[in-house]
């Protein structure tokens, strides 16, 4: 049984890939009549398939918006579709979204065959040709968000070849952050896209709707009536032509584009420029298989690279040709039988990751590099185009360097903090302070000493938000579980201080609240990342705990301006969050102690409040003991 | 440094992006119909959300020869105060000059109630707005966008701004190329040159004569107009030849001053898109843009020195039309290095064989340029681990002043600081101060070289570091202003003596984002005094209060009463609003000694205004 190798421990059997081009094939031309289709046996090796059907109008692409796209707020679908720190939605496109809503999870049935599946702890497979792909990685990415969280009653056991979405000539679905996020939490490897060289599905909304509107109705027919029956359909070579030229050009907008940011081009213009023309938002993710039309298969996962690729490996060798691949680049939508049944008989692969070995010249002989020239040279790549595949590739170089130059300051980290931790808070018992009220008197040397530990800890961390906003470091590094932790304990640890400097200099009333106005984001940032990793234990902005101070200065505030009653219900939160912290250790109990602000402050809450409050027992309890 | 710089070559990726738009296009198809159909005059078209104002190439530069000898200054001859951002000038550096006819132009051009009502109507309805123009109409398309670009600023509006040029003359000098830069808008222009067009080239030659001039101009306006006509004013072949000679060779001496010494009067401004049959490369560089000039001058001759000026619509084309094609390989040799591919590449779109003489210096050029354009967010990340590292600094500044407000002498960190003996706590002080001017003007410097993001004075984190550094730390350098006498030789610190780096807080922090609901009282006083130069004006009117007592010219002694007056209620209102930090109001601060010494001399009205009582009671008494 041949297998196509994936790397990184993927492999399929050829035939599984067969078979689902040949159930997305037929899934999509009867697509009026049914959303999806599962096929599967009752052996359990065998794998169950679910193929989805798209659609071919205009509003089943472009809903409203120059590109179709939408921000995705669907907290309960899918909670991992977001930069994390940055605190911002994956876009997606619009219309495909709405349809697997709609029809695809608005079907009980979907839901419950996906169950059994799951029970049986079969192998599952997503599939889907044309814009159906797009549905299948929609479905899959619901399934992994669904069934891959540890709580989930089920648990079901993945493994690196289940679930798997292959698609065929899937257009593009989401945006930066769709294809971040899907690098982030590892799921990337599930999905593998096959994509002809000149297939132009799969390049359509690298351009807005406007710029393609006259032609786009006569091309989605006449790809509607190609894919009911093959045999009887025709356009305009006009049309093609013009088609294929508009989506290449707005291609060549995005890709050049890119590859400016990528090569580090610093001109003004640029920026300029980008705000006075649309670019498409796209961007690929998981592994795309680029087929070259004789029998090689050119495979990649570099997101960057694969934009790059998608442009350059359909562009002409002569401004003659261009009639003729324009034609092409429609029929090529319906080749995949063809051409993976010869690739298959081949298996020829070429993996260009991890794209150190890319020669710049077309005619490069040396012998190791031969394999790797002549797979590009059969997707017709120029100069220009391998040097953007080498940008990319640096750019992954230098992420990951970024993220070796921050674990070497690991250390100063852990050094500073072990200060605050150790000395510092030491030093406060003494004069029976916690940390908070003794930096926010500042009465000591060693508070002195604090506070610039304070600030050469907010150095390190401002550079890794920096880094975080221009995503510049891995993917994958917001999912870092060490980096989660330090984060936190940097967090409780170190926040409360900024809050004491906040209030010790008044900065509320220079600007406001510290949770409105002054919370710096190395904060905001390490408190989503925890709410990220333990998603399915606590809700979303639930560990807030390091603002606590915060929250008493305001309180203590608002009291005294307004007075006990109109508060009550935030007293009342305040302390049910105090009691469930000091429990759970996430508060320390030097907020407590007899001359700390939170402490002063409660006793002076109306007495009939007090007899009743949910902490009295601490205050209590900890006031008398020594 | 080498790593950190790319190892790209990406002037020609660049100019791909532009190509691939269809902004350049547009714009020469605009252009050329305002050639031949609005004839010293402009046109405006919608194409989508894109607005585009068109100037025509065709126009008449005043009674005055379009030649260097008149340069003027732009503020004595902006009587309407249309380039106010312009006029802002650095220490030491020249006055901003812009070439006389070409601003005259401008401005009649826009005192018409044609051009105000079309501009409007085009501002109302377009989001972005492109400028462009061929030939001398371009220099107007470039005056045109510096008055949006300072209107939009003025008003505040998001508007976008984007100039486009066609073979245009230079239009200004040095300060005003530095002026666009320090006011962000160097990515708003975009000069498209040919590869061998004399126009743009002319005024950096100072003798062209009058006469070939004025044939030339005619020759070209005529073949703009309708290109049969151009044959009638054909140039003689010994004009052409002396007139390329002589922009050659004046070229060649500036190219090779470089940047030590700007020998020449104009210089360019924005982007320069340079482009060639092959293809074309866009370089930013000003010193680069000069060069790349001359070396590419080089490779013409005296003939397509006159016709490249008319050959943009080919140009445009063809660049246009390029994304399609792989295209191929003209040497066979691709180096390996990515840089160095890159860089063939570009020599390839400017149709440049590596076996010509210009290729190695033109090779040269492309690398230095790249040099200076160092990556603006690495160096502000870079900036980021250094004020992080200078930050301590200030925490000792914080932690004096809060020593000097509680000790026993009840002066404060400003007068402490003033009259401080050779201690070694002050001078520990005055170091730091120092260690954090010498960071911040750095920033300063790095923006005005534009080598930091474009954005990096709207970030929050950078504008409230420097609002809160000038807010602790002026104080002190007013103190060192006047604890050394500086006022008595150069003047007040406010007039004469405040670094611009102070100014330059004070916009970003007017310029930031403020939500409307900020206006919450305070109920206690600031930790700072939020207007940092408190104590200049304290020491202002110190002096007046000195000087009432002697001066007896009743004309000098009201306006000295005015101003006193003026101050105190200035001071009372942020007394009143706790807009001042405590040490303004300890018992031995100058301020408070300030407002003793005035209230006993208010008491004495008879001594010291006896004609003016109407300022001591607040009534007036015939």
């Amino acid at each position: 049984m041949a297998s196509l190798n994936l790397e990184e421990n993927i492999e399929i059997d050829t035939e599984l890939i067969k078979k689902a081009y040949s159930l997305a094939v037929k899934a999509h031309s009867k697509s009026s009549e049914k959303a999806y289709n599962v096929e599967g046996s009752r052996r359990s090796s065998d794998p169950i398939i679910f193929s989805f059907s798209g659609c071919w109008s205009e509003n089943g692409w472009y809903d409203g918006e120059p590109f179709g796209v939408t921000e995705i707020n669907l907290p309960l679908l899918f909670p991992s579709l977001r930069s994390i720190g940055v605190n911002e939605n994956a876009l997606v496109n619009k219309a495909f979204l709405q349809r697997f809503v709609d029809k695809i999870l608005g079907n009980s049935n979907f839901d419950r065959e996906v169950q059994k599946a799951v029970k049986e702890n079969k192998q599952i497979l997503f599939t889907g040709h044309s814009s159906g792909g797009s549905i299948a990685n929609l479905a899959t990415i619901w399934f992994l968000e669904k069934y891959l969280r540890s709580d989930s009653p089920d648990n079901y056991k993945i493994s690196p070849s289940s679930p798997l979405c292959v698609t065929f000539g899937c257009p593009l679905t989401g945006n930066h952050i769709f294809s971040h996020t899907l690098r982030r939490e590892n799921w990337a490897r599930y999905f593998i896209h096959f994509v002809m060289r000149y297939d132009i599905v799969p390049r359509i909304l690298l351009a807005p709707i406007s710029s393609i509107k006259l032609e786009f109705q006569k091309v989605f027919e006449f790809l509607n009536a190609k894919s009911v029956n093959l045999a009887h359909a025709s356009i305009d070579t006009f049309d093609a032509s013009n088609f294929y030229m508009k989506v290449m050009k707005n291609a060549s907008s995005v890709v050049s584009h890119a590859a400016c940011n990528l090569m580090g081009n610093t001109n003004l213009l640029l920026e300029t420029v980008s705000n006075f023309i649309p670019l498409s938002p796209y961007k690929p993710f998981g592994t795309y298989v680029f087929c070259t039309g004789n029998g090689k298969l050119v495979i990649l996962r570099n997101p960057d690279a694969v934009l790059q690729l998608l442009f350059y490996s359909s562009q002409l060798c002569t401004e003659e040709e261009c009639a003729d691949i324009a034609q092409r680049s429609l029929q090529q939508h319906f080749g995949y039988e063809n051409e993976l049944q010869d690739s298959f008989q081949m298996l020829n692969e070429v993996y260009l990751e991890p794209l150190e070995q890319i020669p710049l010249s077309s005619d490069s002989t040396s012998s190791d590099i031969a394999t790797i020239n002549s797979a590009l040279n059969d997707l017709g790549l120029s100069t220009r185009a391998r040097l953007c595949l080498c940008a990319a590739r640096e750019l992954e170089k230098r992420k990951i360097g970024n993220k070796e130059s921050i674990d070497l300051k690991k250390p100063d980290i852990e050094r500073a903090m072990k200060f605050l931790e150790e000395d510092y808070q030491l030093n406060g018992r003494h004069r029976g302070l916690g940390c908070y009220d003794a930096f926010k008197l500042h009465e000591t040397p060693k508070d002195f000493e604090a506070n610039v530990k304070r600030l050469e800890l907010a150095g390190i961390w401002d550079e890794i938000i920096e880094m975080l906003k221009r995503y510049e470091l891995p993917d994958t590094f917001e999912g870092l579980i060490d980096w989660v932790l330090l984060g936190t304990r940097y967090r409780r640890l170190v926040e409360p201080l900024d809050i004491a400097n906040y209030y010790r200099h008044l900065k509320n009333e220079d600007t406001k609240a510290y949770m409105i106005r002054g919370r710096p984001k190395r904060y905001r940032f390490t408190q989503r990342w925890r709410e990220h990793a333990d998603r399915n234990k606590i809700p979303a902005e639930s560990s807030g705990e390091s603002c606590f101070w915060a929250e008493v200065e305001e309180l203590r505030i608002k009291i005294s301006s307004q007075g006990f009653e109109p508060i009550k219900k935030e007293v009342l939160q305040l302390e049910d969050q105090v009691l469930d912290w000091i429990n759970n250790n996430k508060l320390d109990r030097d907020v407590l102690l007899e001359k700390s602000t939170f402490k002063k402050w409660w006793e002076d809450l109306p007495r009939e409040h007090k007899l009743t409050s949910c902490i009295k027992d601490l205050m209590v309890v900890v006031g008398r003991s020594p | 440094m080498e790593t950190e710089t790319s190892s790209f070559e990406t002037s020609e990726m660049l100019s791909t992006f532009l190509a691939s738009t269809p902004l350049l296009s547009e714009s020469w198809r605009l252009c050329n119909i305002s050639n031949t159909s609005t004839p010293r005059g402009f046109l405006t078209e919608q194409i989508g959300d894109v607005g585009y104002i068109a100037f025509s190439g065709i126009q008449t530069v005043g009674n005055s020869e379009p030649s260097c000898r008149n340069l003027v200054p732009l503020m004595e001859s902006d009587g309407n105060a249309l380039f106010i951002p312009l006029h802002r000038l650095n220490e030491g550096e020249e006055p901003v000059m812009v070439h006389a006819g070409l601003l005259q132009l401008f401005l009649s051009m826009h005192s018409s109630t044609s051009f105000q009502n079309q501009m409007l109507a085009l501002m109302e309805k377009s989001k972005p707005i492109v400028i462009t123009g061929h030939s001398l109409g371009g220099t107007v398309a470039t005056l045109c966008t510096l008055w949006l670009l300072s209107y939009f600023q003025s008003v505040s509006s998001p508007l976008q701004v984007l100039c486009i040029t066609f073979g245009s003359p230079m239009l200004g000098n040095e300060s005003l190329s530095k002026a666009v830069l320090r006011e962000r808008w160097g990515g708003n222009f975009c000069n498209v040159v040919s590869k061998h067009d004399i126009m743009p080239r002319m005024l950096f030659a100072p003798e062209a004569s009058f006469t070939q001039l004025h044939f030339l101009l005619q020759y070209w306006h005529l073949s703009m107009n309708c290109p049969r006509f151009g044959m009638l004013a054909q140039l003689h072949d010994e004009d052409k030849a002396e007139l390329f000679r002589l922009v050659l060779c004046h070229l060649e001496v500036i190219a090779q001053a470089g940047e030590e010494v700007a020998k020449s009067l104009f210089w360019p401004l924005g982007s320069y898109l340079f482009c060639s049959e092959e293809g074309a490369i866009c370089v930013d560089n000003a010193v680069s843009v000069i060069k790349m000039m001359h070396l590419l001058l080089m490779t013409g001759s005296p003939y397509s020195c006159v016709e490249d000026h008319l050959k943009y619509g080919d140009y445009v084309e063809k660049v246009s039309l390029q994304y399609l094609n792989q295209g191929s390989f003209m040497q066979a040799d691709i180096p390996e290095s990515s840089y160095e591919s890159g860089v063939a590449i570009s020599l390839q779109s400017l149709g440049i064989y590596s076996q010509e003489k210009v290729a190695k210096p033109v090779k040269d050029c492309l690398k230095t340029a790249r040099r200076m354009g160092l990556r603006p967010n690495l160096n502000a990340a870079k900036l980021a681990v250094s004020l992080a590292k200078i930050n301590p600094y200030r925490a000792q500044i914080e932690w004096y002043k809060a020593s000097c407000d509680e000790s026993d002498d009840h002066m404060g960190y400003y007068d402490c600081f003033k009259l401080r003996d050779n201690s070694k706590k002050g001078s520990k002080v005055n170091l730091n101060r120092h260690k954090l001017a010498a960071f911040w003007n750095n920033v300063i410097k790095m923006l005005d070289n534009n080598e930091l993001p474009y954005d990096f004075n709207r970030r929050a984190k950078w504008v409230n570091t420097s609002q809160f550094y000038k807010l602790l730390v002026e104080p002190l350098d007013i103190a060192e202003y006047y604890r050394t006498g500086m006022h008595r030789v150069k003047g007040h610190y406010l007039k004469h003596g405040r670094e611009r780096r102070y100014e330059i807080f004070d916009r970003w922090w007017r310029e930031r984002k403020v939500s409307v609901d900020e206006n919450n009282k305070r109920s206690k006083l600031a930790s700072l005094t939020q207007d940092s130069c408190f104590w200049a004006r304290v020491e202002e009117a110190r002096e007046w209060l000195d000087n009432i007592r002697s001066e007896r010219d009743p004309r000098k002694l009201a306006f000295l009463w005015e101003n006193i007056d003026a101050f105190e209620k200035y001071a009372r209102k942020l007394v009143d609003n706790m807009e001042v930090s405590r040490d303004v109001l300890l018992k031995n601060s100058s301020y408070n000694l300030w407002v003793e010494e005035w209230s006993k001399l208010k008491s004495q009205p008879k001594k010291f205004s006896p004609q003016f009582p109407d300022y001591v009671n607040g009534e007036v008494i015939p």
